[in-house]
């Protein structure tokens, strides 16, 4: 196995982050797709893991959705096993990767709108993490401003003209 | 399935030896019934019904490569 697969050794890792490795092997180990888990990326709290396994594109890699749930679900279990602040961020079938790219295509399409029109704009609903995601983007651009708008689950990200 | 439902909500309760899921086959779907200790309702449901959501949808992805139809009924 090349390090592509095997990611981060896990035995490096503080052993908060361990038991949440163990705790997804465990998940994996129930998904009947020889699933398991890879360590990407520390960064502080977070810890990036990748499932791999067979089909993971059409199971979880194509809706945000299921990926969203299991990480929902994943991060309330090991809360449960530990004290110190473990932050489990999933992806599956490079959905993640995929969803920044069209995050950030819909970003630019709909500042460029917003100043085209010099009217403001508003986005579909979007997660916390995915809203956070175009603010960065547009941030760079001197010309418009963003915000959001709404309560969870429908806060959404408003384009406006500077 | 069984397992996955099974693993996910044992490690969200308190009282795991409590837990019983029932596996109900109908013609064009299956049900899984999930009981788990009457104080450990909360657990497993979360605010406004978030991890009884999220287990349904996990459980639908995992089923997604038996084209089956499935629900998770949390019975009270």
């Amino acid at each position: 196995m090349d390090s592509e697969e095997k990611g981060i050794d896990i035995t490096t890792l503080k052993p908060e982050h361990q038991i949440a490795v163990e705790v997804l092997t465990r998940i994996c180990d129930c998904m009947e797709q020889n699933a398991y888990p890879v360590v990407r990326d520390v960064q502080g709290a977070y810890l990036n893991i990748e499932i791999m396994g067979d089909d993971m594109r059409s199971t979880y890699g194509r809706f945000g959705a299921s990926l969203d749930a299991l990480q929902l679900i994943s991060n309330t279990i090991v809360a449960r096993r530990t004290r110190g602040d473990v932050r489990v961020i999933l992806d599956a079938g490079g959905y993640r990767e995929r969803r920044i790219e069209t995050l950030t295509e819909r970003a630019l399409e709909m500042a460029k709108a917003v100043k085209e029109h010099n009217q403001e704009a508003e986005m579909e609903p979007l997660p916390p993490h995915e809203r956070r995601i175009i603010h960065t983007i547009l941030m760079e651009d001197p010309d418009i401003r963003t915000y959001s708008e709404g309560e969870e689950p429908n806060r959404r990200i408003v384009v406006s003209p500077r | 399935m069984q397992q996955l439902i099974e693993y996910l909500v044992k490690e969200l309760v308190d009282e795991p030896e409590q837990v019983v899921i029932t596996e109900v086959p109908q013609e064009d779907a299956t049900t899984y019934e999930v009981r788990v200790a009457p104080n450990d309702l909360g657990k497993v449901i979360g605010k406004q019904g978030r991890i009884a959501n999220a287990l349904r949808t996990v459980a639908k992805a995992a089923a997604m490569k038996h084209k089956r139809k499935i629900y998770v009924e949390i019975i009270a």
